[in-house]
């Protein structure tokens, strides 16, 4: 029909086509899993001994922030945008939260946690409506906001202080066991979910191709809109984590979660072009930052270098990525 | 002859300017305007010598916005700045110990420092395609780390030491009662303005931000470009440190933070396009000065940091709002 | 305005009098235009004429500025492509609307998805479905699991009609459907167009490809200058050419006299790389050398090889007898190899949109003209205007950005680049697709003139008539290999052909 090379009738099974389309996501886990055979080599090494449950509880408990932005920013990434105000919602998260919450009490706890997702959804709708609806470029409306909600963190926490409930930070982020687990998995649940709605395939198809996936009828600027509400819940949802896990408020604890979110998206997978990723890749991504800090230390690197190795990881692992791709790509 | 050069000069002067012009119109009109609004909350405001001073705080972040708007004019970007830009201001001090016999040297490793990790950044982009986003901001981890490490966290011997004189002198000293940095400035925009609008290179600049494919079949070493334009962006960050350091003296830990996203911001403002291959940096030393004048507004009016940061994000929103929607992607 | 006919029963859709102004191109001026349910409508005209204007007015994509359009008889307001789609209309456009990211199964049915528990989707049924599609129209060699970005343009185009076919339309409109399509593919969509008419629906298609038209058309409407200018149903070619154009144009492909020195001026050997596997040939001073074969056989690849676009992996390429080292464009195009390549899709791969005409004209040889890496405006001025009179571009001025100009006159813009760097190795791949008939013999007259100046041209059309008509001998490939030469003086279309499907052929 179209020449030779179209293959005559015969087609590839379903496993070849989706290891050659997912290479940055099967990348993404195997450099979770080599990352978290460094840290158990490394530790051993160290300390005579394997990982236990404390180490794997600190350690999932560390990397749930990070975990929650990262996936909020690679919706956003889908659908062809970045959002810089990740780490300011965190910030007015976690402020509000230690405030709020002072007092301790379910009702108290649980009220105050749906309002921080409601103004999380709020912050994201600003963005999605100066985006889609405003056509302003995200980078900058993302930075704007982002001085916008720094602002408003300052604000309600001039000073860090504040106080979790010991039962918050109990339910969340257990510090006896790695109950955080589970919502890893509620997540990655939820992930799966997202991908068979039309909503998350519109958020792909506008990613790939706006003017494309409006001829096919897709609501751009309504999906659009939804994707960075979505952002700023799970930016919410990010810092109420941090919260919980470092047990008080800080108003500029979440800026470093912005670029951080990034790094981590990339690694998973995800590109800034969108209509390509996972969140899936993302979350592995997360958890291959946070356990790197941990293996630089067991690997008595100088605290101070820590930066230094963090970002020729990252380079290197989207180098690695590429050249991979590349390969895979020739093969065919 | 000459006369119809000229004329054809001008008209290619009009040709690059107009379809911009009226967003440079609207930053120098904003950064009036606030200027306003500062001379009406606080006298003096708008006196001589505090206009100097917010003008001079304008050029470093314009300094800075040059190198960003060259990579951002082929839809780059380069998150090193901040630390390319405090390692070379350490870096000057602590190879010239404050010394100006040693400042050509010192400030010769300074940009040499921002040369080389915008080469680093340009191969990564251009030979290995990592996505500017990650390989500049992991550059910019590369060098704090290599800073913090180096200078064991800037608490060695050498790191006290302060800014030449000589250094000092050429950004802080007056020539007619104005500052040495401003000159510096004016003949920057003239100089980047130049390349852009006049010469081969700069076209192959818009050419490259427009159809990296096109520009290819026609001929254009894509690549080569695109590294050398890193280059300069790490040069201008370095630069930028060397002057901070001169106007400041001494520099010390987390100097160049703030300078990317008011990079960026100073860039859109300026009105390149953030996808390439539209704007100049006319533009973008407008979006400098508004922004240097914003912020200097707010502290005048004694606002606490949060409604600072507030304001700041409001303001720039609006004057984004006012140049109207970027135009949909084909 | 309609052809008499003594059917009565209302058009399936109708634009009448209808204008659309954008900025100061006045694109459509009161035409009107009117089909029929169960017939198969042909749109003809020049670029710019004004048939992709009215078929997006007619598919809800922009509104008319006046004018009125009726559904069935029903006066519609077609504000958005959701209400014309709601109306049973459908549209394929020439710019495809698919997901590059995404499995062909995930494009044909998106937004109708199976669903299964709590309105999810069901990814395993997905490509089974698409399979269950292509069965249905006859689409093979697909694979619904693939990338769309990974499938040939031709295939991308089968999936984007199929896509649009499945969803039942009783209107459709077809905007260039076979500009990506070839031999056994134009015939499925000939026989996907019969079934639709049988069925008693509504096709409306566009072609620059008078077979086509005259093939598949029941009647036939032309456009002028942004006006229609009658509609037919018996009509010859030349007829509609002098409708289209407004004067009688001379359709015969002109003659290229014969060679009379064989000089080489490029020579190639062994050549292997991407596709492409042991080449040979020389290309003669003067001469029109024709790349023929089936669509997708290694001719695109062998223009980018030799331009220094692909890299070669074996073999070697002499220009003037030297032996080169080409690795770039940038050094295909050096004064010493002075090659130039004209690529298929002028758009995306040749001409930067927004920049000046003089910027697109200058852009590969700025560097000779320049001092010290500063333009020098006089000399480039002199050089565009000299270049804009040879080659009758239609502008306003050289400052001018490119994509204010009509298709024709940016093709010439992308021809006179070449012209200006003086390249006397010309790259044709595919110079007249998407032109208007004007323009094409513009352009025909121009390679005679180029050749007469000593300068050789390689030349590849997906219109065997062009190749076989122009050329002095024309090279058949066949899986990336030399497959067949012809020469002499009547090579015809029929010999091509044969050759490209490998059957014995005189040599």
């Amino acid at each position: 029909m179209s020449g030779p090379e179209a293959g005559r009738g015969k087609r590839r099974g379903r496993w070849s086509h989706f290891s050659a389309q997912n290479v940055p996501l099967l990348l993404a886990f195997l450099i979770l899993a080599g990352t978290v055979i460094f840290y158990v080599v490394l530790f051993y090494a160290s300390l005579g001994r394997f990982p236990g449950n404390f180490e794997l509880t600190s350690t999932t408990n560390s990397a749930l922030p990070l975990v929650f932005a990262t996936v909020g920013q690679t919706i956003v990434f889908l659908c062809r945008g970045i959002d810089l105000s990740v780490g300011g919602m965190m910030d007015i998260s976690n402020s509000l939260a230690a405030v709020k919450m002072q007092d301790g009490g379910i009702g108290n706890m649980v009220g105050w946690s749906a309002i921080i997702l409601l103004i999380g959804a709020v912050g994201g709708l600003l963005n999605g409506l100066l985006v889609a609806v405003g056509r302003l470029q995200p980078i900058v409306v993302t930075l704007a906001t982002l001085s916008i909600y720094q602002g408003i963190a300052i604000k309600i926490l001039p000073q860090p202080g504040g106080k979790i409930p010991p039962g918050y930070t109990a339910f969340l982020t257990n510090t006896s066991y790695p109950s955080a687990l589970i919502f890893v998995a509620l997540l990655i649940l939820f992930w799966l979910i997202f991908r068979r709605t039309s909503f998350g395939v519109a958020i792909y198809a506008i990613g790939n191709d706006e003017e494309a996936a409006r001829a096919n009828g897709v609501r751009t600027t309504r999906t659009r809109v939804g994707a960075y509400v979505l952002g700023g819940v799970f930016a919410a949802v990010a810092g109420l984590f941090l919260a919980a896990t470092t047990t008080g408020g800080d108003a500029t604890a979440g800026d470093s979660f912005t670029l951080t979110s990034i790094a981590a998206a990339f690694l998973g997978g995800t590109t800034i072009f969108g209509g390509r990723g996972s969140a899936l890749g993302s979350i592995a991504g997360a958890f291959v930052l946070s356990i790197l800090i941990s293996v630089l230390f067991f690997a008595g690197i100088d605290p101070l270098y820590q930066s230094f190795y963090q970002g020729l990881f990252l380079i290197l692992a989207v180098v690695i990525g590429t050249l991979v791709g590349r390969l895979v790509g020739r093969k065919r | 002859m000459s006369g119809q050069r000229n004329r054809l000069s001008s008209m290619r002067l009009l040709r690059t300017l107009t379809p911009d012009r009226r967003r440079t119109a609207y930053a120098f009109g904003v950064a009036i305007l606030l200027f306003a609004v500062g001379a009406i909350v606080r006298p003096g405001f708008a006196e001589w010598s505090s206009i100097q001073a917010v003008l001079t705080v304008a050029s470093f972040v314009g300094f800075v916005a040059a190198g960003q708007m060259f990579v951002v004019l082929i839809a780059g970007i380069d998150l090193s700045v901040p630390w390319v830009l405090n390692a070379s201001a350490i870096l000057l001090v602590t190879s010239s110990l404050g010394q100006d016999d040693r400042t050509l040297w010192a400030v010769m490793l300074a940009l040499g420092l921002g040369l080389g990790v915008g080469l680093i950044n340009g191969l990564g982009i251009a030979l290995f395609s990592v996505p500017a986003v990650v390989m500049t901001l992991g550059m910019n981890g590369i060098m704090e780390g290599l800073t913090l490490g180096l200078s064991n966290g800037f608490t060695c011997d050498a790191c006290s030491s302060s800014a030449p004189p000589a250094v000092r002198g050429a950004v802080v000293s007056r020539l007619f009662g104005i500052p040495a940095d401003l000159y510096l400035w004016v003949g920057i925009i003239l100089l980047v303005s130049f390349v852009l609008s006049f010469t081969t290179f700069g076209r192959r600049i818009y050419a490259v931000g427009n159809n990296l494919r096109a520009s290819y079949l026609a001929g254009i070493n894509v690549r080569a470009t695109t590294v050398i334009l890193y280059m300069l962006s790490g040069m201008f960050a370095a630069f930028t440190g060397i002057a901070l350091v001169g106007y400041g003296g001494s520099p010390s830990l987390g100097i160049g933070d703030p300078y990317l996203f008011q990079s960026i911001a100073a860039v859109v403002i300026g009105g390149v396009y953030i996808t390439g291959g539209r704007g100049h940096y006319l533009g973008v030393a407008a979006g400098s000065i508004s922004l240097a004048v914003l912020i200097s507004v707010l502290q005048a009016m004694n606002m606490p940091e949060y409604g600072r940061s507030i304001v700041y994000g409001v303001v720039v929103l609006l004057v984004l709002l006012l140049y109207g929607r970027e135009r949909r992607e084909a | 305005m309609s052809a008499s006919d003594s059917n009565s029963t209302a058009p399936a859709i109708e634009g009448t009098e209808i204008s659309k102004t954008f900025g100061a191109v006045k694109a459509l001026d009161g035409a009107s235009f009117a089909a029929r349910m169960g017939e198969v409508h042909g749109l003809v005209g020049e670029n710019g004429a004004g048939k992709s204007t009215m078929i997006k007015v007619l598919s809800g994509v922009l509104s008319p500025d006046s004018g009125t359009v009726r559904v069935k008889g029903h006066q519609m307001e077609l504000g958005n492509p959701q209400v014309a789609q709601a109306s049973g209309i459908r549209t394929v456009f020439q710019e495809l609307s698919l997901m590059s990211w995404m499995t062909v199964a995930e494009n044909l049915l998106l937004r109708r998805e199976p669903k299964g528990f709590a309105r999810l989707l069901k990814r395993r049924d997905l490509a089974p479905r698409a399979e269950q599609v292509f069965a249905e129209l006859g689409v093979e060699n697909i694979d619904p699991l693939e990338l769309v970005a990974n499938l040939t343009l031709a295939q991308q185009q089968i999936v984007e009609i199929a896509r649009n076919v499945i969803q039942d339309p009783e209107i459709l409109f077809l905007d260039e459907p076979t500009s990506s399509l070839a031999g056994r593919e134009v015939e499925w969509l000939f026989g996907l167009l019969d079934r639709l008419r049988e069925e008693g629906r509504c096709v409306i298609f566009t072609s620059h490809r008078w077979r086509e038209v005259e093939r598949l058309a029941d009647r036939i409407t032309v456009f002028r200058d942004g006006k229609d200018v009658g509609t037919h149903a018996e009509i010859d070619e030349s007829q509609v050419i002098t409708l289209m154009t407004g004067r009688k144009v001379d359709t015969a492909y002109p003659e290229p006299p014969p060679l009379k020195e064989a000089e080489p001026t490029l020579e190639v050997r062994g050549l292997s790389g991407p596709k492409l596997s042991d080449l040979s040939f020389v290309l003669h001073k003067g001469e029109i050398l024709g790349v023929g074969g089936l669509e997708g056989q290694g001719q695109r690849e062998l223009f980018l090889t030799l331009f220094g676009a692909d890299d070669l992996s074996e073999g070697e390429i002499l220009v003037g007898g030297e032996l080169t080292r080409i690795h770039s464009p940038g050094d295909a195009i050096r004064a010493e190899f002075g090659i130039a390549l004209i690529p298929e899709d002028r758009k995306s791969d040749g001409l930067l949109l927004p920049m000046s005409v003089r910027d697109n004209l200058m852009l590969p040889v700025m560097g000779r003209y320049s001092v010290g890496g500063v333009i020098r405006g006089g000399t480039e001025k002199d050089l565009v205007e000299q270049m804009i009179e040879r080659l009758q571009i239609r502008l306003r001025s050289a400052d001018q950005a490119v994509d204010t100009l009509s298709g024709g006159n940016q093709q010439k813009t992308l021809v006179g680049r070449w012209l200006l760097a003086d390249s006397r190795i010309l790259l044709f791949y595919d110079v007249t697709r998407g032109v208007d008939v004007a323009t094409k013999q513009d352009i025909y007259e121009l390679m005679l003139q180029l050749i007469s100046e000593g300068r050789s041209i390689l030349f590849y059309s997906s219109e065997t008539e062009e190749v076989a008509a122009l050329s002095h001998r024309v090279l058949i490939v066949r899986e990336g290999k030399l497959s067949a030469a012809l020469e002499g003086p009547n090579i015809n279309t029929e010999e091509m052909v044969a050759a490209a499907l490998g059957e014995d052929v005189r040599a």
